[in-house]
């Protein structure tokens, strides 16, 4: 059983909630989406393991047991090219659940006529695999869901 | 064994939405599918979004899907689609 932990503070809205029919039908995977806090914040690691992917606007980290969980920050934020990101770990590091991977500015993506709610996602997960899945108001590090 | 090249024409690459729903079309298909980069290098399972995404393919690289067995076809024909759509 993996725990995964919020990766930004705001209000966990669940994947429905998000502006994006790939994300909200659940097709790149099970999860929920947080409706961050505006204002700059940093993105932290849902759960221990290796940075398999970062880029400014998502990252990847794989645990120990192969199972990835994606964080996206924001929708359509792929078109900023890192603009409004920075970089607080690099790729192929190891991190623990909970350590800082991208500083960010929900606030700042917003007045840029996009959405900030976060997707996090379990990937290869078959839907009834996550479970206890937070709602309402969490912190960075909160526990968010579990997959089992 | 079939076998269709496509190169990646989505700005983000084979990433988020163009590999979720390249996966989902291939996990529909019954016969075991891999892509690789036409460069070569690692093959991967073409119905794990976590190893398409490992993959890392960038807009303008080129893949190679392979799948075999009935209906081998139609499918590779979807998968290149999806994966040549910008």
């Amino acid at each position: 059983m993996t725990t995964v932990l919020a990766p930004v503070e705001g209000a966990a809205v669940g994947l429905a909630a998000v502006p994006d029919p790939v994300f909200s039908a659940g097709m790149v995977g099970p999860g929920t989406a947080i409706d961050p806090l505006r204002g700059p914040g940093k993105a932290v690691a849902p759960i221990a393991g290796k940075i398999m992917k970062l880029h400014p606007h998502a990252y990847v980290i794989v645990g120990d047991d192969g199972k990835g969980v994606l964080v996206h920050l924001g929708i359509d934020t792929v078109q900023l090219k890192g603009k409004g990101f920075q970089l607080l770990a690099a790729e192929g590091d190891r991190v623990s659940a909970g350590q800082p991977v991208v500083s960010w500015d929900p606030a700042a993506i917003e007045a840029g006529g996009r959405s900030p709610v976060c997707p996090v996602v379990a990937l290869d997960a078959v839907a009834g695999a996550v479970t206890d899945v937070a709602r309402g108001a969490v912190h960075a590090g909160d526990e968010l869901f579990r997959w089992t | 064994m079939g076998e269709r090249k496509a190169t990646v024409a989505a700005e983000v690459g084979l990433h988020a939405r163009p590999a979720a729903t390249f996966v989902q079309t291939a996990m529909k298909a019954p016969m075991d599918i891999s892509v690789a980069k036409v460069t070569g290098g690692q093959r991967v399972n073409g119905k794990s979004i976590l190893q398409i995404m490992a993959l890392d393919v960038r807009q303008g690289e080129t893949i190679v899907i392979t799948a075999e067995g009935e209906g081998a076809e139609e499918v590779l024909d979807q998968l290149a689609s999806i994966a040549s759509t910008p």
